[in-house]
């Protein structure tokens, strides 16, 4: 178990990380996903005993490693836990073999195992054929790869990672993340992994903790979050293409969504609906649920397409099955189901 | 899972992280740099020296006290900081932006003035120019039978030529440096939209760099209104005055109360300087940064004034680098700097003494004066170099490591604070701080050990830069990821900070090492004989008539600089291993 307690970190009067309490199993992969500038890096700091908390505990396995309360915590060596950089960290100075070894020889551990464990993680992360050449002689997913192999290789039972694919091209991210799966299972080390980008949350997570400003948003698996997104934060930052909210406001006896009187019955006099793109269709001609809207991008997705268009700061994107005839710039009618998914009112919380 | 908190023996942390390492460091910094400007001022208002405020500023003397001498400074510092800021600049575009021949050798040779010390710049002046107004030798041009006029040989116009040739490399440097992020695709952009050399060079070149053309100017000023060198070896024989000779000559002749009053001032104009130009420079918005990296493809094609151009830019460094030393050189071997190139001896350098020359002066390899001060000059290099790295390091440390609070804001701000006191200035204000003794701890004037700590305080702006540069090398997560393996402060120390550092501290060091070493103003005034070192020797011989001395020791003075900073350069650039690209 791994659980964190109203935990809270403040920089002078700044509030980075405030009130957060999560608890995972054992063999979790939770991601902490978010804006950047959200508190992530610093959340993930605390859970390896870089920082210490302001308030509130880090709780490994049911023994406390950090109490910001009483001022008190275990040296980060002493928390069986590895942290991969964002910067991956290498010592310019070490070729990789001495990198990955250089941890092991601070354990004491005897020579001989010493050297198996290496030659073992460099295999398992396939960079033996790098061992002798120093950091700056390999490309960036190779560094990635001698970091994460110098970070397993004391064998840690938490494993965390800053945003360790954020520097690679596209390409090598999609086949990194694969890799990293695999070395979770391989590992079975419970993961903490901190990504500003939703899809990597959404394809490897076990656990998904949503943080904006400091706060957790939502904690749930990937499938709850899609499916019952708590605020408006969570709704909008999640899910390809995101959701579309559309400001509601009771005007006389009736209501304007995006600007136009359509029958509706929302729970609250002004609020958010929110709309799944696949939901969504196009219409020729105006009707009760339409809004004009400027036509901007269109773009194939898996075999149909994905349209969004554009009005006095509205977006709104739909997914259907034929491109339309129109061009960008021209007008288009947005058709908007007969009733909203979620309904979330003006301080974004979730009200129906 | 299971072991995950085993032998998860806690610490309570007592302190806020940092406080104690903060505390020490500003402490050290407060009794290095504060305490003496808090202590020199303290003095002026003492009841019996705060007369000396009104005898410099309104007194019946303050016209040749305070004002002339101000008139004197302020002319100095407008006139050289616009000839720097015009020269460098030039010098910067030639190099940056065009296709001037041997660019790459005019671009070390640029930066090379500033190598080498005022004061031997101004004796190379001498040897080629004095005239016979004030006895003694006369120069080589007037022993050719040249009638040089006294305002070629003395005073004002060969002050401003000789501090122009030493700080126009300032200039040089920071100006190049602001060109070189001028990206040419921000020019090819401009010439597409259909914009020719002048409107390029007004419309887009000039903003770009105008903070850097600022910075450099301000810099420019303080440097030159704070040199004491220059106008004490051209200026003080004719009585023109600046206000750092003016507070040499005070503190000289006993009247410390009006030398401080005039340090204070002094520190005031060049500090407002600084200021004003930091201010005109952060008001606006930094450009540098927005574009990315771009190779610079074409350069502005100079045609049929490439070599003329050249020619100009080769006269400019020849007569700041080469010429100065040739001249020192020969006027070393030379009886007669009338005739610089002829019945040269060795007698400066290793003649025994011998009455009938230089009145029995031995050559400075026999003259126990002079292989002292070379001792005293030499360790005090070595112990600065050392006490100011090791400030430095701790004080970039603290503020890297800690950032927030206003405890590294003051560190920070404190550290830099000497930049805006001119070295002569600050010597003064530590005779006012340990000259007398304080407390239970005896005065240090004429101790080893006061040059020491003035010279580790004056130097503090350079060695915490430095001490940045190696932090940023090492710091941060490099020694993170080492800390979360379970190594131990020292273990962390000598297998990765040190391996990593020591080629910058080392190269940091020697800097400091040759900052110390060529220094004039900061050491003229905490001199003794017992204490001497080899800067002041050759001011005093030079001041005594004794060229050949005076240059003699600047040579050495030169030949140290020049292979202590070759070495750092080297430090600095020499191949490792995992910097190979
Ligand atoms: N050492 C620090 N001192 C002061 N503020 C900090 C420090 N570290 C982080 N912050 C601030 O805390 C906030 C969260 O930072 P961080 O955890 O790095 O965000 P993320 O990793 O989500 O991008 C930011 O606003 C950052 O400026
Ligand atoms: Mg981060």
């Amino acid at each position: 178990m791994l659980e964190i307690r109203n935990l809270t970190k403040r920089f002078g009067d700044f509030e980075a990380v405030r009130d957060v309490s999560i608890s995972v199993p054992d063999g979790a992969f939770l991601v902490l996903l978010g804006p950047s500038g959200c508190g992530k890096t610093t959340l993930l700091r605390m859970l390896a005993g870089l920082e210490l908390p302001s308030a509130g505990q880090i709780v490994f396995d049911g023994k406390p490693v950090s109490d910001g309360d009483r001022n008190w915590t275990v040296d980060p060596a002493r928390r069986n836990s590895g942290l991969v950089f964002q910067s991956y960290a290498l010592w310019p100075h070490m070729s990789v073999r001495g990198n990955v070894d250089w941890p092991l020889k601070v354990m004491k551990m005897p020579k001989a195992d010493r050297t198996r464990r290496v030659a073992e993680v460099l295999k398992l992360l396939d960079i033996s054929q790098l061992a002798d050449r120093y950091p700056n002689e390999i490309s960036g997913g190779q560094q990635q790869r001698v970091a994460i192999a110098r970070t397993i290789a004391p064998k840690p039972s938490v494993l965390l990672f800053d945003e360790p694919l954020s520097n690679l091209d596209a390409k090598l991210r999609v086949e990194m993340r694969t890799e990293l799966m695999r070395l979770h299972r391989a590992t079975g080390a419970t993961t903490v992994y901190v990504t500003h980008d939703q899809i990597e949350a959404m394809t490897m997570a076990t656990h998904v903790a949503v943080m904006n400003h400091g706060r957790v948003q939502q904690f749930g698996t990937p499938a709850d979050l899609v499916d019952h997104p708590e605020t408006a934060f969570v709704a909008t930052f999640i899910g390809t293409p995101p959701n579309n909210m559309v400001p509601i406001v009771r005007n006389g006896t009736g209501y304007k969504v995006g600007g136009r009187y359509m029958p509706v019955t929302p729970p609250a006099d002004d609020c958010l609906a929110m709309y799944r793109a696949e939901a969504m269709t196009l219409s020729d001609s105006e009707g009760e649920t339409t809004l004009p809207m400027e036509l901007v991008e269109t773009s194939a997705i898996a075999g149909r397409m994905m349209v969004t268009g554009l009005r006095d700061g509205l977006r709104l994107t739909a997914i259907v099955e034929r491109a339309p005839e129109a061009r960008i710039g021209d007008t288009v009618q947005f058709c908007l189901p007969q009733r909203p998914d979620s309904w979330f009112g003006p301080d974004g919380e979730r009200i129906g | 899972m299971a072991q995950a908190a085993m032998g998860g023996q806690g610490r309570r942390v007592l302190f806020q992280q940092g406080t104690v390492l903060k505390a020490v460091v500003l402490a050290l910094l407060v009794a290095l740099i504060v305490l003496p400007l808090i202590r020199t001022v303290m003095f002026t208002l003492h009841p019996d020296t705060v007369k000396a405020w009104s005898d410099v500023l309104t007194g019946r003397l303050s016209k040749n006290l305070f004002y002339k001498p101000l008139g004197n400074t302020l002319l100095i510092g407008v006139v050289v900081a616009t000839a720097c800021v015009l020269l460098g600049g030039f010098l910067a575009w030639l190099v940056v932006m065009t296709n001037v021949p041997f660019r790459k050798t005019i671009g070390v040779m640029a930066t090379l003035p500033f190598m080498i010390p005022s004061f031997a710049a101004a004796l190379a002046w001498g040897s080629l120019f004095r005239n016979d107004r004030v006895g003694g030798q006369v120069g080589w041009l007037q022993g050719l039978g040249l009638d040089i006029p006294d305002w070629l040989a003395w005073g004002m116009v060969p002050t401003l030529i000789v501090l122009t040739l030493h700080y126009f490399s300032l200039a040089f440097t920071i100006i190049a440096a602001a060109l070189a992020t001028v990206n040419s695709d921000l020019v090819e952009a401009a010439q597409i939209a259909g914009a020719k050399g002048r409107r390029i060079l007004m419309g887009i070149i000039l903003p770009v760099t105008t903070p850097a053309l600022v910075a450099a100017g301000s810099l420019c000023f303080a440097g030159a209104v704070s040199n004491f060198a220059t106008p004490a070896l051209l200026g003080l024989p004719v009585r023109m005055q600046t206000l750092s000779t003016r507070l040499f000559g005070m503190i000289e002749v006993g009247q410390v109360g009006r030398g401080y009053v005039i340090g204070i001032l002094l520190v005031l104009i060049s500090g407002a300087f600084l200021w004003a130009g930091n201010r005109i420079v952060s008001g606006r918005r930094s450009y540098a940064t927005i574009t990315g990296k771009g190779g610079r493809a074409k350069r502005f094609d100079l045609r049929g004034a490439r070599w003329p151009l050249c020619a100009v830019a080769a006269v400019v460094l020849l007569s700041s680098t080469v010429i100065p030393v040739i001249v020192l050189t020969a006027s070393s071997l030379a009886p007669s700097s009338a005739n610089l190139f002829s019945n040269w001896t060795l007698h400066y350098w290793m003649g025994q003494s011998d009455p009938s020359f230089a009145q029995g002066i031995p050559g400075i390899a026999y003259n126990e004066d002079i292989v002292r001060a070379l001792t005293v000059t030499l360790g005090l290099g070595l112990a600065v170099a050392f006490t100011g790295m090791f400030v430095g390091l701790l004080a970039s440390y603290t503020t890297a490591r800690f950032r927030e609070g206003w405890a590294s804001a003051a560190i920070t701000q404190i550290s830099f604070l000497p930049l805006l006191v001119p070295g002569i200035a600050f010597g003064a204000a530590y005779i006012a701080y340990l000259g007398a003794p304080i407390g239970p701890f005896p005065a240090l004037y004429g101790t080893f050990a006061l040059l020491v700590i003035a010279g580790t305080a004056y130097l503090l702006p350079f060695s915490v830069q430095t001490g940045r540069a190696v932090i940023q090398q090492v710091g941060g997560e490099l020694e993170e990821s080492a800390r979360i393996t379970g190594a131990s402060f020292g273990r962390r120390l000598f297998a990765i900070t040190v391996p990593l550092a020591i080629r910058g501290l080392a190269a940091g060091g020697i800097l400091i090492f040759v900052k110390i070493v060529r220094d004039l103003s900061l050491v003229v005034l905490l001199f003794t004989p017992t204490m001497p070192v080899l800067s002041v020797l050759a001011y005093r011989y030079a001041s005594e008539g004794f060229g050949q001395f005076a240059n003699a020791i600047t040579v050495v003075i030169l030949f140290i600089s020049i292979a202590a900073t070759l070495i750092a350069n080297r430090l600095q650039t020499k191949s490792q291993p995992w910097l190979q690209n």
